[in-house]
């Protein structure tokens, strides 16, 4: 098939007018010199000048990428040690267990995890602040990094790693020279999610914050509760322009390597 | 396991057979060596010698164990009890990375981040104490060696499947490893590529001295480049011999069904005739005639009787000099250029397999479906099995 | 000794992340439901701790006396809560039925696109999942206030003549949960339909079938897979949704996700709080062990199949 059936050209139009007309909006009117969100008057950069001169906006912005930076690339890594263990620790000990502790946090509301972790804090008179908002993203995204991770691992050829073992690899050797190389880009992907998943979130970091840990989605949320105003919209626009350039600068790096090994 | 009854003629041997000298000691010794996973049973009490210099296959249908038992002389799955000895020393417990044996696997296993020079290098870095000319030297040798030298620089995902092979080949044996293990190393090959390389491989095993093993569902690969074959059939080895022991002198039905083609008969031993032994079965009211290579007599316990396509003679008049003599009927032609079989029933249900080389043309071919003919074999061609 | 110790280190990447889960993943759990038996107090923490330090066998009757039941009795005796919970099942299931119903065909219409788009359409699917959850359901507040874009769409094509009340209904909930979630039922759809061999519709339309009866028999079963896993990615989330009855839902739209952050963040009452977090994990434990046992096959499928 290499053209568009009617019936196809419909859902697609359909579906993604539907999933990309709400951002355009918000995108577009992020220019409106107006006052009033809605009510177009003139194109204007001016609530992005507000927006960069917001200090409050500025600090957020800066706790949300340290505690981003931190969690992503401990849960990639704590990731990646279960990913390898549940694709290849056929039967162990608790493997239940674990298993279900690690697929958990992908369904779980986040409300939930938001609540245990924070009476888990309490309980244990832990100070809420960046330490806790870290170990708190860490183990939320960890689930999708090891999914992420454990994907590629399943369609890893194990013998990669066997015929390593036979020309003279320690274990570990075997893994770091042979079978990272190859599952890099999953592990990169794996990152990237945290990344997003980590500076994105509100939910859990409205949990388990403290004072002087209060992430940009935290700021965010509790103005737009107050209603609609043009200098989110304009740090919408900002946080969309940039995670768009992000993905596509993403997808255009991995396309030109896979069309330079080919 | 059962006995052959008829007696084995000393097979019929090249100037290599070291498994006929007492005193030598094997290179490989599997004692006694079972491999459960679970409940299932992969390896079943296997023993086996292969000594050094050897070209040994292990043959069988998949799930058989073969590449089990492979696997665990590379070090990559444990015995639940045995041992297997290498020069001498139990190396159950030694890690793959110890051992001094390479293997080429059945996906070959090459390394896609790395070039075909980076891949066949990668178990000198591992040895140590090389130095980086020895080792780039060494790389150089093993790829001329296998006339892959113009493809040094290129990466795994540009080469065809046999270059990969041949890659997969220097790297197992760059590190000059006692054994050699091949896990189905031409399997991935089509069938004209596959001939040629299998005289290669004969050729590079003959001029390093190196011991080979190689795992093979293939027959006719295995009765090439093997000096010896292991039959294997649900984690048993069933018969272990030179290929020319295992087509011709079968232990088992399994294994004359297995290698080459043959007809198999239930038969029911009577009584003697002379040098021949005379036996009741479904293919005639009259008997069929055994004889033993050394006129021994046959004995009562036989139960099966396989005689190949090749030993047996279709013709339209019927012919003299054999007592193996039965008329039948053509209903089914397999043929394939070279040959025919024909397809010749004796009696309801009961279908003999014969082959005839097609040395004259076609056209010129009389026999067709649903002639009468009549087939022949001399007794010496059947062999005679307890089950 | 030494083997003591490889022993170790070869089992270290089992042992950390599986402690990491324990600690900060499912002791946490306990804590909660610890923390649900306890007595509401005025004071910081809310509540009368419970299982400080045992001291003795007596110590541990005594304080197990001191666990009451009393937040689950406010749960039971006030039907708000019932309401809470019934409403929030009936959203998320109304909701994953809408995302499923969008979802499906752009899933389909994507996974028969020619071979060249996908990965471009696959991108666009992806897309607005990385981009902020919060703003995507903020957009959605500009759209639907009173003098918002659609009313003024509206207004300006004299459909109507009054602006509608769309925000702060149980609409504007609905819209915000089937537009956050497309993505999560989009995904696994279009994932399993692309694995489906076109060959396979092909050999049930050469045994007659038509093109509807081949899709149905035979293009829908084998897309299950992808249709359950997305209706469990899209239900249990929703259904313990927090910030979208918050910022698009008005205070007749009940939702368990909100009303416990309300009993934590605004009540401060953290016993009741603790105490709806456990029903709400007893009520979702059910789904996530299905959600579960189904990933565990498709990957051990997927491994057989490798």
């Amino acid at each position: 098939m290499s053209r568009f059936s009617p019936f196809n050209a419909v859902a697609l139009t359909f579906g993604f007018a539907f999933l990309y007309l709400p951002i355009m909006l918000l995108v577009v009117y992020s220019f409106n010199e107006n006052d009033l969100v809605t009510v177009w008057t003139g194109f204007s950069f001016k609530w992005y000048g507000e927006m960069f001169a917001n200090r409050g906006f500025r600090d957020a912005a800066w706790v949300t990428i340290r505690v981003a930076l931190i969690s992503s690339t401990v849960a990639t890594v704590l990731g990646m040690m279960a990913a390898v263990t549940l694709v290849r620790a056929k039967v162990f000990f608790g493997r239940t267990l674990f298993t279900g502790m690690v697929y958990t946090p992908l369904v779980m509301p986040e409300v939930i995890t938001g609540i245990s972790l924070l009476l888990f804090f309490v309980n244990f008179d832990i100070n809420r602040g960046m330490e806790t908002l870290i170990i708190a993203h860490i183990t939320f995204t960890m689930a999708f990094a090891t999914v992420v991770i454990s994907s590629r691992l399943i369609d890893f050829d194990m013998s990669l790693e066997e015929a390593a073992r036979d020309l003279g690899c320690s274990r570990f050797e075997a893994f770091m020279r042979v079978t990272l190389p190859n599952i890099a880009p999953a592990v990169a992907a794996a990152w990237f999610l945290s990344l997003a998943l980590s500076l994105d979130d509100v939910v859990v970091s409205q949990f388990v914050n403290g004072p002087g840990s209060t992430t940009l989605p935290i700021k965010v949320l509790s103005s737009v509760r107050l209603g609609v105003s043009p200098e989110i919209n304009a740090l919408s626009a900002t946080l969309i322009g940039l995670v768009t350039s992000a993905v596509i600068i993403a997808t255009i790096i991995q396309k030109t390597r896979a069309v330079r090994e080919s | 396991m059962t006995q052959q009854d008829t007696l084995i003629s000393p097979a019929p041997t090249t100037g290599f057979s070291p498994w006929a000298e007492p005193d030598r000691e094997p290179l490989v010794q599997f004692r006694n060596v079972t491999k459960r996973f679970g409940s299932f049973v992969a390896v079943d009490n296997v023993s086996l010698n292969i000594y050094q210099r050897e070209f040994f296959a292990l043959l069988g249908p998949s799930g058989c164990g073969k590449t089990t038992l492979m696997r665990m002389l590379a070090g990559f799955e444990t015995p639940t009890s045995g041992e297997i000895i290498v020069d001498g020393k139990n190396i159950v417990d030694v890690a793959p990375d110890k051992r001094p044996i390479n293997m080429m696997f059945q996906s070959y296993a090459l390394f896609p981040h790395m070039s075909v020079e980076q891949n066949v290098a990668f178990g000198l870095h591992r040895a140590g104490g090389a130095a980086k000319s020895e080792i780039a030297d060494r790389t150089q040798r093993m790829l001329k060696l296998v006339q892959l030298d113009a493809f040094a620089k290129r990466k795994p995902g540009q080469l065809s499947g046999g270059q990969k092979q041949r890659v997969a080949l220097a790297r197992a044996l760059a590190r000059s490893p006692k054994i050699l293990l091949l896990d189905e190393p031409l399997a991935a090959l089509d069938k004209k590529l596959r001939e040629q390389t299998q005289f290669e491989l004969m050729n590079i095993q003959e001029e390093l001295g190196l011991t080979f093993l190689i795992v093979t569902h293939d027959q006719q690969e295995a009765m090439t480049v093997s000096s010896r074959i292991g039959v294997m059939r649900a984690g048993q080895l069933q018969q272990i011999g030179t290929p020319g022991e295992v087509y011709e002198y079968p232990q088992t039905g399994f294994v004359a069904d297995f290698i080459g083609d043959t007809s198999l008969f239930d038969i029911e031993v009577q009584g003697r005739e002379g040098d021949y032994t005379l036996a009741k079965w479904k293919g005639a009211d009259s008997p069929v005639y055994l004889r033993s290579v050394d006129d021994s007599p046959v004995s009562e316990a036989a139960k099966v009787f396989s005689v190949r396509p090749e030993k047996v003679t279709v013709s339209r008049e019927k012919p003299t000099g054999e007592p193996n003599v039965f008329a039948g009927k053509v209903v089914d032609i397999a043929y394939s250029g070279s040959q025919s079989v024909y397809h010749v029933e004796l009696a309801p249900g009961v279908v003999i397999k014969a082959l005839d080389t097609n040395r004259l043309r076609l056209v010129s071919s009389t026999i067709t479906w649903n002639d009468q003919v009549w087939v022949s074999w001399r007794a010496r061609s059947g062999v005679v099995l307890g089950s | 000794m030494m083997s003591a110790v490889r022993g170790l280190t070869r089992r270290l990447p089992i042992l950390i992340p599986f402690f990491w889960l324990l600690v900060f993943f499912l002791t946490p759990f306990f804590i909660v439901l610890q923390i649900s038996f306890a007595e509401f107090q005025y004071g910081q923490p809310p509540y009368v701790p419970n299982f400080r330090k045992v001291e003795g066998v007596g110590d541990f009757f005594n304080q197990l006396q001191m666990m009451t039941l009393y937040s689950y009795e406010i749960l039971l005796s006030d039907n708000l809560y019932w309401k809470a919970f019934l409403s929030s099942l009936r959203i998320a299931a109304v909701a994953t039925f809408f995302a499923l119903l969008i979802g499906y065909p752009l899933a389909y219409a994507m996974s028969r696109a020619p071979r060249s788009w996908q990965p471009i359409l696959l991108m666009a699917v992806i897309l607005p999942f990385w981009t902020s959850y919060l703003i995507r359901i903020y957009a959605w507040k500009a759209i639907l206030q009173k003098n918002g874009f659609l009313n003024n769409v509206l207004m300006e094509l004299s459909v109507i003549t009054e602006p509608l009340t769309l925000l702060s209904t149980p609409f504007a909930v609905y819209l915000g949960i089937i537009y956050t979630y497309l993505p999560f039922m989009v995904l696994p759809v279009y994932s399993s339909l692309e694995k489906i061999d076109p060959s396979y519709n092909e050999a049930a339309r050469d045994l007659g079938a038509s093109g509807l009866t081949a899709f149905w028999r035979v293009t829908v079963p084998l897309s299950l897979p992808g249709v359950i896993a997305g209706c469990f990615l899209v239900f249990i989330p929703a259904m313990g949704e927090w910030v979208i009855p918050d910022l698009l839902g008005g205070s007749g739209t009940l939702m368990i996700g909100k009303q416990l952050a309300t009993e934590l963040f605004n009540n401060n009452d953290w016993p009741v709080a603790a105490a709806v977090a456990v029903c709400m994990i007893m009520v979702l434990i059910v789904p996530i062990v299905i959600f579960q046992r189904a990933q565990e096959s498709d990957q051990r499928r997927r491994q057989e199949e490798g």
